[in-house]
């Protein structure tokens, strides 16, 4: 069994305990959609998966309960315990196909295939033909037995349904047109029975440009309108796509044709028209052999098929060139099928066993290297020296193994400003950037709320209506912007628009009035942008469903906060507002300085030492140093955390860099590097400014890791008080 | 069968009874005075010892310290009374104990002079607390046993180590007033 196989019958699996979890719970509450799509889409699935994996009597089965799940779904039969019953013994019956797939077998033994035509029996005879009646044809299984394929030698094919093919052009998203929207038209003139996308001209990621369509469907189209008003559906986009449209009953030369006039292989094509249920695939053997003896009834799913290419070759409707091409082509995509395939999906709580078990293992290792270290064996420190080297790459694997691109998350907002610019009335673009930064799984799970938030209220407060834009003299098109980068041992994600701008009166007069501030009260701009953080705070002169009612931001900082983030605002009238959130890379470790004052021993983030230098006895009185002619101020870790006792003769300062400031921490002592198991501190030191966690070191007793963000922040906020109350006594 | 079943609603109940009154306690001895803990608070009794202090904390807050790989945080009970610090000395101990605060269960360090002993004190043996006298905040005690004659301080373990109140308070120490770079 290749790889593809495997995936298809483990994910099928999947599906398939899906499909019965959500029969079950659609018994309970027949009338719920969301269920009923959702064993919808399990069933489709696996049928789209079997087509890939070129599995017949999975693709012919799962077709008629699919059928069935459509006319359930479009209200035309009504469910009832019977059907949930035969539902679930067909999804008994695809998981046997499934292991007759999963041995190898190309087809299923006698008995199984007479359960399995029994089945199909029961479901065509209660529950697909009667009824309304009328439709039922469009929905023909490609390879039922008792499908009268004989009717279909003459020339015309099966299907009652129009067959509409449409590849946009590259420029259609770029002309503010979604192709979405006319689907959706589509539909209003009929139904669409069933809907391929070709996504076969997306280049590679890298290649790919975001503002570029790709797209292309095959539609098949239930629908008693003529031609000219389904060409009109798509008037807007003419020039932009390439439209084909064959009516119901064309001959079959017309799909034929159709095939080598788009822009995909044939052979593909091919596939996409039998699963788009345009023809089935008797239909298209059919014809690609009619100049050969007539087909046998069931000729489609017994004899050995001939592959697609060679029978165009031999129809003279591709040359062998085009065949080679095809099959290369058809190769690469098996080729990064096979890629993904290398993925195993594991649960999250057993790779957070495993981080929390290698932190143990960091801490008991850094103890055994203590030990060997104080018996002064050499070959022992050798020995524990390289146990520490495998578990320090233990740690960082086990690590990666929970970074995630954050692309994905970012993604998911494509969607959502698309909707909620609509919704709002406003010409929005997203540009994403730094989709490929990665950081936490957990993390990335936590910030998708908080992100939700800000680019909501980006959208609905931030940008301006198009008018109002258009008179301000902007673009009519606002931006929205989602970024994302690493800075010294952070990542940064950001969310900025191009709208109006904070406006700092409004805020401060909402402030006076929520009693955050007092009237008159000086506060610096940052000060007041950072309000609109607080608890009840809310500018939006209207409460939309969007946002507005003011618990959005508080929870979005206190989110943030949870992570051991910080967000931060800034903002130019008229030009829009920047939310910045800084996060730890993870959660569970980093690597650490360890630093002693005093008995104590801290632990500062390597990430953010850039170096360390003596402090020279001369700079005694000032709190700053001269770093190679530049300014550099320092904290006195020792009087900051007022420890009692001389300093010694000899000081060191850490320089340290956060968010472009440079500062330095003078401490006692420089105990090098230490991997750092960053365990919680508790709600009690919640608040505690400065200290970010703690750490057990080797020798069982606990660190304190330093915030160096908040420290420098403490002491700036100390010194600026100092320089304003002088006479204060401190 | 039975007897697991047995032993199952056994336990519940008095764990149902301990919610009024635990009839255990454990007692101690802290500047002088006994107090008591109700047993099903107390998780285990460690040595005093490796105290990582915190900076710029309230002085009834001792500190962290590793337990078994969790941290720990310590609570010094006669400061927390509003006395002094407490001197540490060979039969000084921690009692860890396991309180329910906002985000689930927790635990906590105490710091005491000695530990006594397990006592059972009948409900009919505890008094209300005196309105003043104490020398300790009123809400502090739960209520007044009365062992050999002697009264032991039964301790309102929810607002001793109220984990609310003392982060307030952690979070004043740490401050130093200047809230203005929040």
């Amino acid at each position: 069994m290749d790889e593809i196989t495997t995936v298809f019958v483990t994910e099928s699996r999947e599906q398939l305990a899906a499909l019965e979890d959500a029969l079950l719970q659609l018994e309970g509450s027949p009338e719920d959609n969301d269920i009923l799509n959702a064993v919808f889409r399990s069933a489709h699935t696996i049928k789209g998966g079997a087509g890939v994996v070129e599995c017949n009597f999975i693709v012919s089965f799962t077709h008629v309960v699919e059928n069935v799940l459509d006319r359930l779904r479009n209200g035309e039969i009504k469910l009832n315990g019977d059907l949930v019953a035969l539902l679930l013994a067909c999804s008994d019956h695809i998981g046997n196909l499934l292991d007759v797939l999963a041995a190898g077998t190309p087809a299923p033994d006698a008995d199984l295939a007479a359960e399995g035509s029994a089945l199909l029996n029961r479901l065509q005879r209660d529950w697909l033909e009667k009824g309304s009646g009328g439709d039922a044809p469009s929905s023909t299984p490609p390879s039922a037995r008792d499908e009268p394929l004989h009717s279909s030698g003459g020339g015309e094919v099966e299907t009652d349904c129009w067959h509409i093919s449409l590849r946009f052009g590259p420029d259609v998203l770029r002309n503010g047109m979604d192709p979405l929207a006319f689907l959706r038209y589509l539909t209003s003139i009929g139904r669409i029975v069933l809907l391929e996308t070709i996504a076969d001209s997306m280049p590679n990621a890298d290649e790919m440009n975001a503002e570029s369509c790709y797209l292309g469907f095959e539609i098949s189209f239930a629908s008693t309108a003529d031609k000219a008003s389904i060409e009109r559906v798509f008037d807007f986009v003419r020039d932009d796509c390439t439209l084909h449209i064959l009516p119901p009953h064309s001959k079959l030369s017309d799909y034929v044709a159709l095939m080598s006039q788009l822009p995909e292989d044939p052979m593909r094509l091919g596939e996409i028209l039998v699963r788009v249920g345009a023809l089935t695939q008797a239909e298209l053997d059919d014809g690609l052999r009619k100049q050969q003896a007539p087909p046998e009834n069931d000729s489609a799913d017994s004899a050995p098929q001939m592959p697609l290419g060679e029978i165009l070759v031999e129809q003279k409707v591709v040359s062998p060139e085009l065949v080679d091409a095809a099959i290369i082509k058809q190769k690469q995509v098996n080729d990064k099928r096979a890629a993904e395939a290398r993925l195993i999906r594991i649960p999250a709580d057993k790779l957070d066993k495993l981080i929390d078990l290698v932190g143990e293992l960091v801490i008991a290792g850094a103890s055994v290297n203590l030990l060997a270290t104080n018996t002064g064996i050499g070959e022992l420190i050798e020995a524990t020296s390289l146990t520490g080297r495998l578990v320090e790459s233990i740690r960082d694997a086990a690590l990666q193994l929970r970074m995630v691109q954050i692309g994905e998350t970012f993604n998911r907002f494509t969607r959502v400003v698309r909707d909620v610019s609509r919704e709002l009335g406003k010409d929005i673009e997203l540009s994403i950037s730094g989709g490929d930064t990665e950081l936490d799984k957990s993390m990335v799970e936590k910030i998708g709320d908080p992100l939700m938030h800000l680019v909501r209220n980006a959208m609905d407060h931030g940008i301006e209506a198009p008018d109002v834009r258009v008179a301000n003299g902007k673009p009519a098109r606002g931006r929205l912007e989602l970024n994302a980068f690493h800075d010294s041992g952070s990542i940064i994600i950001e969310v900025a628009d191009d709208g109006g701008g904070l406006n700092r009166d409004r805020i401060m007069a909402k402030a006076v009035e929520r009693g955050l501030i007092q009237p008159g009260q000086v506060l610096t701009d940052a000060e007041i942008y950072n309000l609109i953080f607080e608890a009840g705070f809310s500018t939006a002169e209207q409460v939309s469903n969007l946002s507005g009612r003011g618990v959005g931001m508080d929870v979005v900082r206190r989110n943030i906060q949870s992570l051991r983030g910080t967000v931060e605002v800034s903002s130019t009238v008229g030009q829009g507002s920047r939310f910045a959130i800084r996060l730890p890379l993870t959660l569970a470790i980093i690597d650490g300085f360890l630093v002693g004052v005093g008995r104590s021993a801290y632990v500062i983030p390597l990430d953010s030492v850039v170096e360390c230098i003596e402090l020279t006895r001369d700079s005694n009185g000032r709190d700053y140093i001269n770093l190679r002619g530049e300014v550099l101020p320092f904290v006195r870790l020792r009087e900051l955390f007022e420890f009692r006792g001389e300093a010694p003769a000899r000081q060191n300062v850490v320089v340290v860099q956060y968010a472009g400031l440079k500062a330095g921490i003078v401490v006692d002592s420089l105990m090098g590097e230490f991997q750092t198991v960053i365990k919680p501190l508790g709600t009690i030191f919640h608040h505690v400014k400065g200290i970010g966690g703690s750490t057990i070191l080797g020798s069982g007793e606990v660190a304190l890791i330093l915030d160096v963000q908040a420290l420098i922040q403490r002491c700036t906020a100390h010194e600026t008080q100092r320089a304003e109350q002088p006479a204060s006594i401190r | 069968m039975n007897q697991v079943v047995a032993n199952g609603t056994r336990q519940v109940s008095t764990s149902k009874g301990a919610d009024d009154s635990p009839t255990q306690y454990l007692t101690f001895s802290l500047g002088g005075e006994v107090f008591a803990l109700g047993i099903l608070n107390v998780k285990e009794i460690i040595e005093f010892g490796n105290v990582t202090e915190i900076p710029m904390m309230p002085v009834f807050i001792r500190g962290v310290i590793n337990l078994r790989g969790a941290v720990v945080p310590v609570i010094d009970l006669s400061a927390r009374f509003g006395g002094n610090a407490s001197a540490v000395s060979r039969r000084t101990c921690i009692v860890i104990v396991e309180i329910d605060s906002e985000d689930g269960k927790q635990d906590l360090g105490v710091i005491v002079d000695a530990v006594n002993e397990v006592l059972e004190i009948p409900r009919a043996e505890i008094e209300p607390p005196p309105s003043f006298g104490a020398k300790i905040r009123a809400d502090f005690i739960q209520g007044m046993g009365k062992v050999d004659g002697r009264f032991v301080i039964i301790l309102n373990v929810e607002r001793v180590l109220s984990t609310a109140e003392i982060a307030m308070l952690a979070r004043m120490g740490g401050d130093d007033g200047n809230t203005a770079t929040e």
